[in-house]
Parts: C-alpha cells; sequence; structure tokens
C-alpha cells in the first residue's frame, strides 16, 4: 500500500457567481522514501494540491470530492483534531517563504522547542536537545548559537535551512516543499535541494516538491506529475518524461526552456497562456494553446493513456499509440 | 574597434544608512562619535555596451546588477563614476538637456504587475511618451506608430482601451516593452524583464526581445540572475558580486571556460535537465552584507583558493589568452 | 463620448465597489438617507413652507409652538416654531443646508490643500518633505477649536457683527479647512510614498516625463481612494466642528442658523418646556453625521486592498 494516496480529489472556491474548480479528478500516490515532483506554471493548481492534502485549504476553498488516504485513513474527511496530529509530526511542510513558519519575536530554540512539545511528551532540555541534533543535520553552522537567536538575525539560505530542521523535528514520514528555493539565489538553492535531497534519503522521508523550475524536479525527484489547469496532464518517472515528454504541453514547457534552443535562435515558444479558473476552456484545457488539437480536444476531457511507464491525459498521444498498436499487428 | 555605444566608467554607488546628523551621532566609550554606514552597491565598475551588442549582468541578489541598471539609466545618481551614451556624458545632464537621451534609452522593468499605471489605459500608456517627446506629430502619425509597435509585439490594436489588471504577465510585459518601443529607442536596459514571468511565458518574451533587437537593431544591457538565459541571450556577459564585476567575457568562451572561482560556482548551480545527480560546487558561507565590504577581493571569504595576497589586495581586471577578462589573483598567477 | 460613459458606467456596474454596495444593507440604507437630506438641503427653498430668513414673514406670535401632535400645535408649522416664531421644518432645512455647504467646502479646501503638500511632501523628500510635514504637525498641535476661537474673535472684532454674518459661512469654511488639511496631507504622502517605489513611476521617469507631470498625471489618481475615504469622513467632522463653534456661538449667527446655531437657539428654552426647537435640529445632526460616517466606513471596508483582493 502506497504512503500516501490521493483519489479523484476535487477542489473548489466558492466566490461570488459560482464555483471554481481549482483542481479536478488528481490522483496519484506517494511510496515511503519516494520523491516526487509536482510541475506546473503558475494558475496550474500546484500549490493547492500541496495545501488539500493536508486539508489546510482556507476558505472559501474547499474539497469537493475525492480521498487523500495517509496510511489508508482518510485525511479529507478527518477531524481538525485528528488532522493536528498528523500535520507537522507525521506530515512537514516547507513554505517557499521562511517567515510563514517563523515566529518573528521567538527565537529559534523556542519555536523548535514548542513544536516538539506539541506533539511528544518530554521535557525541555531533551526537547532542546533534539533541535540541536536537527540544526546539525541541516549542516547550519554554529548551531548551538542558533537556538537563541531570532528568526531575523538569520540570512535568508540559514532560514530555510532552519525550515528544514524544523520540518525534521519530529521524524516525518513526507516532507512537501512548496517551492521552497524559489526564493534564494542560485547557489544558495543548489546547496538547501543537496541538502533537502541527501536527508531524504538518509532518513528515508518521501519529499513530495512543487516547484515550477523543471531542471530542480529533473534533479531531486524520482517520479513526477505535471499540471495544467487544475488536471494533472502527464505522470511518471521524472527521467522518462524530462527526456520524451508526450504531452504537447509538456513538450512545450521543456522546450522553452533557454537551456534547450541554439544560443541566439528564437526559442520554441507555446502561445498564449494558462486559462484563469474563471474561463477554463472545455474539454482538454491546453486546447486553445496545442498545435495537435482536434475538434475532439475540445468537447471532452481525455482519459490517461499509458505510454511506457507515463500516464497522459492527450487524445493525440492515445492515437500514436493506437497506430504503433496496429501497425505492430499488422506487421505479425 | 569601433567606440561603445555605453560606456560606464568607474561607477560608485553608496547608498546612505545613517540617516541625518542627529541620527549619526553616538555616545560610545565616554566620547561621542559621528558614525556613518552606507551600502556599498556598486564599488568601481567599468563596462562597454558595444552597438548591436546584447550584454548581459547577472550576479545574485545584492551585488549590485540592478542598481547599475538604475544608475545608467539616470533612476539614481552615482556616488562617483561617469556614463557616456555615444560619447557624451550624459550622468551630469538636466532637464532639457537629458531629454534626447531619454528617448534613446529606454527600460524594461521586472514586475509587469507594477510597472503598467493602473488609472491609464493602454492606449493612453502608449499615446503619452510619443505626444512628450515628438509633440509636432500628427494625431495620424502617433496612431500609426502606435499601431505599427503593437502590431510588432504582438498586442491585440482593440486592447487599446481596457487597463493593465485586465491583462496577464505575459501580456502586461508585452505593453511594456511596446511602451518602451514607441519612441524610438537605440538602447534597452532589460532589468530581470522575464523572471516574474512563467516559464512558457518567458520563452515568449525572450523571443520578442529578440526580435526587437534584430528588426530594430537594438542595443541591450541585460540584467538577469538566471544563467540559462544568459547562456542563450547574451553576446557577452559580465559576472559581478558584491558590486564589482569579477568575469566579463564572450557568452560562448565563459560558458565553455569559466575563469573565476565564482563563475565557476555559478555554472555548476545551474539545475541542468540532463544530470541526476550534479556536482555543485560548494563556496563557504553565504553573500557578507554590502554594508562592510571584506578588505581585498571581495570574494575572498567564500573562496576555495583564496590565499593572503587576496585578503589584502584588491584584484585588478585582466585580460587572459582566451579573450575573458577577469578579476582574480589566483587566475594571475597561474594558480587556478 | 456617450461611448465613453456608457462603458464608464458599465464598468462601474462589473466593479466590486456596485457589488458590495448592492449587498451591504447599511451601505444602501445610508447612501439613501444622505442623499434625501442633500437633495433636501438643495431644494430647500422649493420645499420649504416658509422662507426664515425673511424677517418678512415671521411672526412673533407664533413663537415656541410645539410640533404637531402636541397640544397647542399650529397644522402651518409641522415642526413647530423656534423662539423667534420661524418654521422649525423650513429652519432645518435651510440649517441642513449651510451645515452641509460648510462640510463640503471645508473638505474641499483641506483636499485641494492636502492633496497639494502631501504630493510635494511625498514625491519630493527630503527637505520639503520634512518642512512641510512640520508645519502640519504645528497645525494639528492647534485644536480645531481654539484657532476657530481666535480667528472668529479677531473676525468679529474687525467687521462688526452684521458683516459677520454674511461672511461667517466664508470663515468657517476658511477655519475648518485650514485646521484640518494635515489628515489629508499625511494620508496622501503614505500612498505617494508607497506608489513612487513602483515601477510605473520609475517608468515614467525613464521616459524623461517632469516632476509635475508625473505627481499629478501618474501618481495622484493612484492615491485618489483613500482620499476619497478620509473626505467623506472628514466632511461628517466638519459639519460636527461647526455645529460646536455654533454651539459656542462662534459659528453661524442666528439670522442663518446651521444645525448648530439652531440647537443652540433652542438650548435656552429648554428648561420652559420647548425642547422641540434644540431635540428636532439634534437629531437631524446626529443622523446626517452618523450616515456620513457609515458611508465612509463602508468605503474604507471596499477600498482597502486587502480586502479587495481576497
Amino acid at each position: 500500500m502506497a504512503l500516501l494516496e490521493v483519489k479523484d480529489l476535487d477542489v473548489r472556491f466558492a466566490v461570488r457567481g459560482g464555483d471554481l474548480t481549482a483542481l479536478r479528478g488528481i490522483s496519484f500516490s506517494l511510496d515511503s522514501g519516494e520523491r516526487l515532483g509536482l510541475v506546473g506554471e503558475s494558475g496550474a493548481g500546484k500549490s493547492v494540491a500541496a495545501f488539500s492534502i493536508l486539508n489546510l485549504i482556507a476558505r472559501p476553498g474547499y474539497i469537493a470530492g475525492g480521498q487523500i488516504l495517509y496510511r489508508g485513513r482518510d485525511l479529507a474527511s478527518m477531524s481538525e483534531r485528528e488532522l493536528r496530529k498528523i500535520r507537522g509530526n507525521r506530515i512537514a511542510m516547507i513554505f517557499q517563504d521562511p517567515m510563514m513558519t517563523l515566529n518573528p519575536v521567538l527565537t529559534i530554540g523556542t519555536q523548535m522547542v514548542e513544536a516538539i512539545e506539541a506533539h511528544r511528551k518530554t521535557g525541555k532540555k531533551e526537547a532542546r536537545a533534539i533541535a540541536l541534533d536537527r540544526l546539525q543535520k541541516v549542516q547550519i553552522p554554529s548551531p548551538g548559537k542558533r537556538l537563541d537567536q531570532y528568526p531575523h538575525e538569520l540570512s535568508g539560505g540559514m532560514r530555510q535551512r532552519v525550515i528544514i530542521a524544523i520540518a525534521l523535528l519530529l521524524e516525518p514520514e513526507i516532507i512537501i516543499a512548496d517551492e521552497p528555493t524559489t526564493a534564494l539565489d542560485v547557489t544558495i538553492q543548489a546547496e538547501i535541494m543537496d541538502l533537502l535531497l541527501n536527508l531524504c534519503e538518509q532518513e528515508n522521508v518521501a519529499l513530495m516538491l512543487i516547484t515550477h523550475d523543471l531542471g530542480v524536479v529533473s534533479q531531486v525527484t524520482q517520479r513526477m506529475l505535471v499540471m495544467y489547469s487544475g488536471r494533472i496532464i502527464e505522470q511518471g518517472p521524472t527521467r522518462e518524461i524530462i527526456n520524451d515528454a508526450q504531452h504537447p504541453y509538456t513538450q512545450g514547457l521543456i522546450n522553452a526552456l533557454p537551456q534547450m534552443g541554439e544560443p541566439g535562435q528564437r526559442l520554441f515558444q507555446i502561445p498564449g497562456s494558462m486559462p484563469s479558473l474563471k474561463n477554463v476552456p472545455t474539454g482538454c484545457p491546453f486546447h486553445p494553446r496545442c498545435n495537435f488539437a482536434t475538434e475532439q480536444c475540445t468537447r471532452r476531457m481525455p482519459e490517461y493513456v499509458r505510454s511506457g511507464n507515463v500516464d497522459v491525459a492527450c487524445y493525440e498521444v492515445a492515437n500514436l499509440i493506437e497506430q504503433e498498436k496496429r501497425m505492430q499487428e499488422a506487421e505479425s | 574597434m569601433t567606440s561603445p555605444l555605453v560606456s560606464i566608467r568607474g561607477l560608485e554607488k553608496r547608498f546612505d544608512l545613517s540617516g541625518s546628523l542627529l541620527e549619526q551621532i553616538t555616545f560610545k566609550g565616554g566620547r561621542l562619535r559621528r558614525r556613518q554606514e552606507a551600502v556599498h552597491a556598486i564599488n568601481g565598475v567599468d563596462l562597454d555596451v558595444q552597438k548591436g551588442e546584447a550584454l548581459c549582468v547577472v550576479g545574485e541578489s545584492g551585488c549590485g546588477k540592478s542598481t547599475v541598471a538604475r544608475t545608467v539609466m539616470g533612476l539614481l545618481s552615482p556616488s562617483a563614476g561617469e556614463i557616456h551614451f555615444g560619447g557624451q556624458r550624459i550622468d551630469n545632464l538636466e532637464g532639457k538637456a537629458a531629454l534626447p537621451y531619454r528617448r534613446r534609452m529606454q527600460m524594461i522593468f521586472q514586475n509587469p504587475y507594477a510597472s503598467l499605471n493602473p488609472r491609464m489605459t493602454i492606449q493612453q500608456t502608449l499615446e503619452e511618451p510619443i505626444r512628450f517627446h515628438h509633440p509636432d506629430w500628427s494625431a495620424t502619425q502617433v496612431r500609426d506608430k502606435i499601431h505599427e509597435v503593437m502590431h510588432s509585439v504582438g498586442i491585440d490594436l482593440d486592447w487599446g482601451s481596457r487597463f493593465g489588471h485586465e491583462f496577464s504577465g505575459g501580456q502586461r510585459q508585452r505593453i511594456a516593452i511596446a511602451r518602451a518601443l514607441v519612441v524610438d529607442p537605440e538602447f534597452i536596459v532589460a532589468d530581470e524583464p522575464i523572471s516574474a514571468l512563467d516559464v512558457s511565458i518567458q520563452a515568449q518574451v525572450l523571443n520578442l526581445l529578440m526580435d526587437a533587437q534584430e528588426s530594430r537593431g537594438l542595443t541591450y544591457l541585460f540584467i538577469t540572475h538566471d544563467l540559462a538565459v544568459v547562456e542563450h541571450f547574451g553576446t557577452r556577459v559580465a559576472v559581478m558580486y558584491l558590486g564589482r564585476v569579477c568575469e566579463l567575457a564572450d557568452t560562448k568562451t565563459l560558458f565553455a571556460r569559466p575563469r573565476h572561482p565564482y563563475t565557476q560556482a555559478l555554472l555548476s548551480a545551474i539545475p541542468k535537465l540532463e544530470d541526476d545527480r550534479p556536482n555543485h560546487i560548494r563556496l563557504n558561507g553565504e553573500v557578507p552584507t554590502p554594508v562592510n565590504l571584506p578588505s581585498g577581493c571581495v570574494f575572498h571569504g567564500r573562496c576555495p583558493y583564496a590565499n593572503e595576497r587576496c585578503r589584502r589586495e584588491v584584484p585588478a581586471m585582466i585580460a587572459t589568452d582566451s579573450g575573458t577578462q577577469v578579476a582574480c589573483h589566483a587566475v594571475e598567477e597561474g594558480r587556478l | 463620448m456617450t461611448t465613453a460613459t456608457v462603458s464608464r458606467w458599465d464598468r462601474f456596474r462589473e466593479s466590486f465597489v456596485w457589488y458590495s454596495f448592492k449587498r451591504d444593507k447599511v451601505a444602501i440604507i445610508s447612501f439613501l438617507v444622505l442623499l434625501l437630506m442633500v437633495l433636501a438641503a438643495v431644494f430647500a427653498p422649493l420645499l420649504a413652507p416658509a422662507d426664515p430668513y425673511d424677517l418678512a414673514q415671521i411672526n412673533i406670535m407664533n413663537s415656541e409652538l410645539p410640533p404637531v401632535g402636541i397640544d397647542g400645535a399650529d397644522p402651518a408649522f409641522p415642526l413647530g416654531t423656534d423662539a423667534q416664531g420661524r418654521d422649525l421644518l423650513s429652519t432645518i432645512l435651510y440649517g441642513t443646508r449651510v451645515s452641509l455647504m460648510i462640510g463640503f467646502g471645508a473638505v474641499v479646501l483641506q483636499a485641494v490643500l492636502g492633496i497639494l503638500f502631501g504630493l510635494l511632501a511625498g514625491y519630493l523628500g527630503g527637505k520639503v518633505d520634512a518642512i512641510l510635514m512640520r508645519i502640519a504637525d504645528v497645525q494639528l498641535s492647534f485644536s480645531t477649536l481654539m484657532v476657530a476661537i481666535i480667528v472668529g474673535a479677531v473676525f468679529k472684532a474687525s467687521f462688526g457683527n452684521l458683516m459677520f454674518g454674511e461672511i461667517a459661512i466664508y470663515m468657517l469654511i476658511f477655519i475648518i479647512g485650514i485646521a484640518e488639511w494635515p489628515q489629508i496631507a499625511r494620508t496622501v504622502r503614505a500612498s505617494v510614498l508607497a506608489e513612487k517605489k513602483k515601477e510605473y513611476v520609475e517608468a515614467a521617469r525613464v521616459m524623461g516625463f517632469g516632476t509635475r507631470r508625473i505627481m499629478f498625471r501618474h501618481i495622484l489618481p493612484n492615491t485618489l481612494s483613500p482620499i476619497f475615504v478620509i473626505a467623506t469622513v472628514q466632511i461628517a467632522n466638519a459639519i460636527i466642528s461647526e455645529a460646536a463653534l455654533s454651539f459656542l456661538g462662534l459659528g453661524m449667527p442666528e439670522t442663518q442658523p446651521s444645525l448648530g446655531s439652531l440647537i443652540k437657539s433652542g438650548f435656552d428654552y429648554i428648561q420652559s418646556g420647548s425642547w422641540w426647537i434644540t431635540l428636532i435640529p439634534g437629531l437631524v445632526l446626529v443622523l446626517l453625521v452618523l450616515v456620513i460616517n457609515l458611508l465612509g466606513d463602508w468605503l474604507r471596508d471596499v477600498m482597502n486592498p486587502r480586502l479587495y483582493k481576497g
């Protein structure tokens, strides 16, 4: 059984003039110790997906359907009290902005000790020892000193290390990291990503990494999901998708990267932009921007088809697979 | 070699932190002292931008690259040094004398959500600069110019009566680019023009900038933190660290053979699609604050090759055999 | 031209302001009450049964008649009469007119001064900012009443009572406007400081636009919403200030009474049982100030950008 299994998750936002569907039919699973990437541009719904896993969607958003099974227990229908036992304890979260987690008027040590005491019965001393151990794990320089410092005394990279240390405090099974390095410089980003990767391997923590950066995903994760307009349009092993993306959107996203283009030549570009939730196109939401779109695409959202180890929601891919099958049959 | 279109000489910019005279006075050790603090954003930058090229300035936050852009455009006045445009010194021009250069130099900003006036329609946004710089133009001339530019940046003509907030980030950036282009500039400073945009939109805007460069013969000073973009877009690259240029080279040369230890670390940190397990060069610590600059080479605190001389002496820019200019004692001494 | 106005109207109807107005009962009722009072005040000469300024229409024999429904009332005076025999309804209508005029006038003056100084201080910064804001501080450290008492006394002494009656309304506008402009100037300055950091202002500077053009054409329109909120509340404050001054005898003379002077004029007769002369104008004043403040609160909620986005 998978550690975390999301089944057919629908999330909606109640706004004036009716509901907006932010996530539609999201299904994926995360195994113990696995590193999963969630890729998409802004408006794709990747952060909503991350928040809804811990049932942290703020009003007017709400989970409209589906299940979020953590070790077989449905987080979507769990009481707030039970959820609190899981949040931060079994499933930890890392945000883009460290100041979302850190309280500016408390020392790092106080915050870490409080986080431990909220979930475990330990003495102050013991809790402090755990905190120190985690700070050492994230390779922060002079960890003992950091315990008595306030968040504003640390640099951005160091704060993100502290956040990772806090996430690790209670030995969680899953860490959900929402764009953890987007606000950081490249050299710091590389260090933090290395750190996160190594820690997850050492401690056997499953990582769900939400990012818009395909480079980061390809370096850190084993499997990835590509989201577009609230749907997963492609999911499978990271390497397979990066090397040979099936969905036209994923292909476009990869080919639009400057590193894929010939220097000085025009880059591949996907026309248009991601639709807003208010006017999601009918059928496949990508069809207005897609070169392969046919009449069929405008009518119904395509079902997932399997190509290699990758699941793709695209009629064009389905047709190609069908053709290939027929050709093979004809040959034999 | 022809003379450069823009040249920056010995540019320095400090931002005073200490406030008024009263706030500067502190009582310490039984004596009244005057304490002055400043952020040293740029500490002696020399750069030439050749006509028709795209000179990219890269570096991490706090390296002073945006300050260079703003100083060149006259949004900030330099604390020391000179800026020349087409042979004429422009940093000391005021009022009417500066106007022709305001037209010939334009700027594209990072945040498309803040760079359009929320109370002006697209038509007004594009019309105002033309009417201001060409008061003698007829209404038809103005309209034709706007239509030509709107067409070339891919804006629908009927967007004109709408306001900025009705558009997506990519569309707004197109409008901002159109605003810069309507006055027919020769030189454009682009300050992180794509870093606020989504990946698929970044490609659109980069293509647009490249098309405009080709069709209008533009020269760019392109500020970015994204090395992948530099490799694609830049003719030459200047790498900045703590307010100084540490390496300057042709894009190809720089990516093929980075010389400065900082450039090497920077290049190794780019997340690439190909490799599973990258080998990042790890630097010690983090960028020091530009309030108290390190002595000697500003990079010595994080440099794996630093020695006594690096801590003492500021390295000068030297030319190497590969055509790269680099400010590093280790390279000069052949240690690297 | 018509197409432009139509589209602007459409824009307004689609806007958040209109949407939240439609859903807010308090705002709708306040707005309707205010509208009614403003209309009644504006058309007072048409609506009022009598002209309280016309001495020929006043008969002292009618003085202190109670409102309809009380023994001794005269149906010709639905709200009764005051001590001089003026029809109270007419006097209140005219008085509301005076109060509103002073309120609006004072706020227009405040806004002109406040916007100008606020823009200059915020955009130019440095010494200009320091000097203007210190002037504002000095201004605020005198209470409105104190300034009014001094200025009013000087005016009265130098122009004499008769002449004073004619210029009183302008004097009150001037006093209240001068005393309160720092409120608006501070608000404007704060939003200018926020706006001038935005890139559209830098883009305008890069274009070579002059300071005046940038301040008035680019920054000012973007600072209007907080000014609007403050101005609404300030109208209510100005009306109150005027009423207070009039009550102290420093405001409108009894020949051209505002709501405040009406209250004062009736105050002497409360003991003798003629409570309506004070109470009814008092209620009108409270209602007027209340609806303006309620509207101001609603506007502040709507125009708060953080709420706006949510």
